[in-house]
């Protein structure tokens, strides 16, 4: 598997520059505080920065990137746990229940077990890359309209976990969040509900109208509340609590696994990416959990899946740019162009030639995994005392914010104001008792399902028998189907455990 | 309302004659460039124009002697970067790198634009595309010739993935006219973007693409070309060229043109200043520096000129223009 020539020659190059090192922290740093900015993207962060890279040598230039978008992916999840706003689209999961552990004064807990999983989901999304960047190119490129849909699919089917007591009003907020991820042109050409709306040609603006739902939402509804933990001896910020979170995550090697694998997987499908990967591994995870019902109240090990899942894409994601030069979303076209700068160009040629550079990459990226964990802890130490901000300052302040970045992600006044219209539906959602997460689920889905589904009708001509011909279409169903029968197995079991056990008391 | 009074005053030829006997009242004013040009690019960061900009950026700002301030205006097909564009005033203080074909075009003719082709002035478009019929490798389809035959037996015998409501689609539908290929039989795979559309070709999920060819020099060993729409054969492709497969007299709509830009009306209001970014894009253009800093990164320096760049660009409205049906939704 390991080609040890080009191991030592990887170690040779990065030996050669030790001051190609010294940028590996502040692209952390870079990285973890854009992050952190509800609606500045990892791609945004990266496009800023890119043109830097132009007077750096090819490594510290590699370095530097590669850091900030490592740093980037964990940043987001910080304010997902400590104010309900995911920083990026692919933190989303986190807020499940990063948020209510926060609320319940485990904020450090929380951010502990999201920096371990982090790290450790990176670590080894980097080493399943290293095994599997052959097969997984020779595959990813093969994924037709209908393997597309199934992956879907099956992060729709989140929406049973997020449904809360009312599984109608769970499928009816799931329906309504893949409607409006429909709005605008679709794959075919048609507009829908753009209601003469420019702006709305390319659809809602995601992440606006996410964080109006989660965050702004949440947040009129603390404004009763004078802190955002209640209990003032719980408002602490402990280095020891955030360690204890980190070890709490380590505790759960099969979670951290499985949404390492679902990332890898997952990230390295051009356009699906981190964003996908946290919900089907938070909803795989709660499935298959002995204590399910407790996931969405504050268990670490939600918090575990989804960040696994999302920082491991990165490694996916590195992958499919480096076997097929291809850019699976933002942050690799990014790097593909820093790449291309330094004369150096992805493709089957490339891993061939230049495989000291990618094991090199690679290298950079364990350094960067280990590193992330010390500068995390001090950012999230830093960061935790958001807690200790009376509310009536937190309030604004992250509102003002939030619009900041709205404003900074459309570079126009539709930002802010579909900030604003999210922040009312989401607040009316919250009164009516309809659960507003599966309202973004089904937003981030929507767009993903239907084209899909209408490029599948395209391929097949409405022929039924193209299922057949797709057997990686038909594993994923099954896959799916199996999973789902065997949770009912386990829960049927469960239930009639506990009967007997009610009886025999 | 801006654009009409725009006209108008690029209709009063006159403006340019005062322009140049009051040489005192432009003394009076510092000399241009006196403060950081704009350059608006109307696609979010990462696309080619956005790397195009950035990449030529710190050369033409040496050349001008203020910076250069990228803003990005992504969206509905260029359309608000465009509007915005045109909202700015024609001041020389801000300028555009776009793919003026086959956005403005497409803009225009499609989705109502409240501006014109002509309300744009392109100094230098150097990045010409085309359109290319390719297939992956592996699929057995190894010529055009056997795509045609395939197709004018049965239409939908070959699946097509194809961006809707694009110049491609022009191609292929006057391709299938000039072949006795029924249209509407056509099996077409739409996808929203260039870079999906080929992935899904070099990855066999359709049989053949039909897409912007520059694209796929990345992706050069995993697909077999088939036909390029142009002129002549381009990028060293092994493909013949639509007028050596269609006749010489062949119907085909350019590809992408992307390059520099300036409201039209700069022309009329302030023509020493367009002389002042207009020169500064031909020298850097033409600087071999700058021509082999651009090379490492695939992007284009070629000199044409405004005369050219713009004349191609309304050859391209009038033949999308002609095909406005295939443009409106598919």
């Amino acid at each position: 598997m390991l080609d040890f020539d080009a191991v030592s020659s990887a170690f040779e190059l990065l030996g050669s520059s030790a001051s190609a090192w010294v940028y590996l922290l502040p692209g952390l740093l870079i990285g973890l505080v854009f992050g952190a900015m509800p609606g500045i993207s990892i791609t945004m962060a990266m496009a800023i920065f890119l043109p830097l890279t132009l007077y750096m040598d090819f490594l510290p230039a590699i370095i530097f990137l590669t850091a900030i978008y490592t740093g980037a992916g964990f940043g987001g999840s910080v304010p997902a746990v400590l104010m309900n706003i995911p920083g990026t689209s692919s933190a989303l999961a986190t807020t499940f229940d990063g948020y209510p552990m926060a609320r319940a004064g485990r904020h450090n807990e929380a951010l502990g077990v999201a920096l371990a999983s982090s790290v450790i989901g990176t670590l080894s999304s980097y080493i399943l890359l290293l095994l599997l960047i052959v097969p997984v190119s020779a595959v990813v490129l093969k994924l037709g309209p209908l393997e597309m849909f199934a992956i879907a699919v099956w992060g729709m089917l989140l929406l049973g976990s997020l449904s809360g007591n009312s599984v109608a009003r769970g499928l009816l907020a799931g329906a309504f969040g893949v409607l409006i991820g429909t709005i605008g042109m679709n794959t075919a050409g048609y507009v829908r509900g753009t209601m003469g709306v420019p702006w709305l040609l390319d659809g809602v603006p995601v992440i606006p109208a996410m964080m109006g739902l989660l965050a702004a939402s949440q947040l009129l509804n603390l404004i009763n509340t004078t802190y955002l933990i209640e209990n003032e001896e719980d408002r602490g910020i402990s280095f020891a609590a955030i360690l204890a979170g980190a070890k709490t995550a380590i505790r759960y090697p099969l979670i951290m696994m499985r949404g390492a694998g679902i990332g890898v997987v997952i990230g390295s499908i051009p356009g699906v990416g981190s964003s996908i990967s946290n919900l089907i591994s938070y909803s795989e995870t709660k499935r298959n959990a002995p204590d399910a019902e407790t996931f969405g109240t504050g268990n670490p090990k939600g918090v575990i899946a989804a960040e696994s899942a999302n920082s491991s894409s990165e490694g996916g994601a590195m992958a499919t740019m480096f076997a097929l030069g291809i850019p699976g979303g933002g942050a690799t076209a990014i790097l593909l162009a820093a790449f291309a700068m330094h004369n150096v160009v992805g493709g089957p040629q490339f891993i061939a030639n230049s495989k000291d550079i990618v094991y090199a990459i690679i290298f950079t990226n364990f350094a960067q995994a280990v590193c992330l964990m010390f500068v995390g802890l001090l950012f999230v130490y830093a960061a935790a005392y958001i807690v200790r901000v009376p509310l009536r300052f937190l309030i604004p302040s992250v509102l003002a914010v939030s619009t900041f970045g709205a404003y900074a992600i459309s570079n126009s006044l539709s930002g802010p104001i579909t900030l604003f219209v999210f922040s009312l539906i989401g607040w009316l959602m919250l009164r009516y008792g309809y659960p507003v997460a599966a309202t973004v689920v089904g937003m981030l889905l929507g767009g993903l399902l239907e084209e899909n589904l209408i490029r599948t009708l395209q391929i097949s001509r409405g022929e039924f028998s193209y299922f057949l011909e797709r057997p990686g279409a038909l594993a994923i169903f099954a896959l799916m189907l199996v999973s789902i029968g065997l949770t009912i197995l386990n829960s049927n079991r469960r239930k009639r455990l506990e009967r007997s056990s009610e009886i025999g008391s | 309302m801006s654009n009409m009074t725009r006209r108008g005053v690029l209709k009063g030829a006159t403006a340019l004659g005062a322009m140049i006997a009051a040489p005192t009242v432009l003394r009076a004013q510092a000399a241009y460039p006196s403060q950081p040009i704009n350059v608006v690019v109307p696609f979010d960061t990462g696309g080619y124009n956005d790397r195009l900009a950035r990449a030529l950026a710190p050369y033409l700002q040496d050349a001008l002697g203020q910076p250069l301030i990228i803003v990005n205006r992504g969206g509905a097909g260029a359309l608000l970067g465009h509007t915005y564009f045109m909202q700015q005033p024609d001041d020389g203080y801000t300028i555009i790198c776009t793919s003026a074909a086959p956005f403005l075009p497409l803009n225009v003719l499609t989705q109502n634009a409240s501006f014109d082709v002509s309300d744009f002035h392109m100094i230098n478009t150097p990045s010409r595309d085309y359109t290319m019929m390719t297939t992956a490798n592996g699929t057995g389809i190894t010529s055009v010739q056997e795509v045609i035959d395939r197709l004018k037996e049965d239409a939908g015998s070959l699946s097509i993935g194809i961006q809707p409501a694009s110049a491609d689609l022009v191609n292929l539908m006057l391709f299938a006219d000039a072949h006795g290929i029924d249209r509407a039989g056509l099996r077409l795979v739409t996808y929203s973007g260039g870079g999906p559309t080929r992935n899904a070709t070099a990855g066999a999920v359709v049989d053949v693409g039909m897409v912007g060819g520059q694209g796929f020099l990345r992706l050069a060993d995993q697909v077999t070309p088939l036909m390029v729409f142009d002129s002549g054969p381009r990028d060293g492709w092994e493909a013949p060229a639509v007028v050596d497969v269609s006749g010489a007299d062949a119907q085909f709509v350019a590809g992408s043109q992307r390059g520099w830009g300036v409201h039209a009306s700069l022309l009329a209001s302030h023509p020493d200043r367009y002389e002042v970014i207009a020169s500064a894009i031909e020298s850097v253009s033409k600087d071999p520096a700058v021509i082999a800093a651009l090379q490492e990164q695939d992007l284009a320096t070629d000199w044409h000129g405004p005369e050219a760049s713009n004349r191609s660009i309304r050859q391209t409205f009038e033949v999308m223009s002609r095909h406005v049906d295939l443009l409106q939704g598919s």
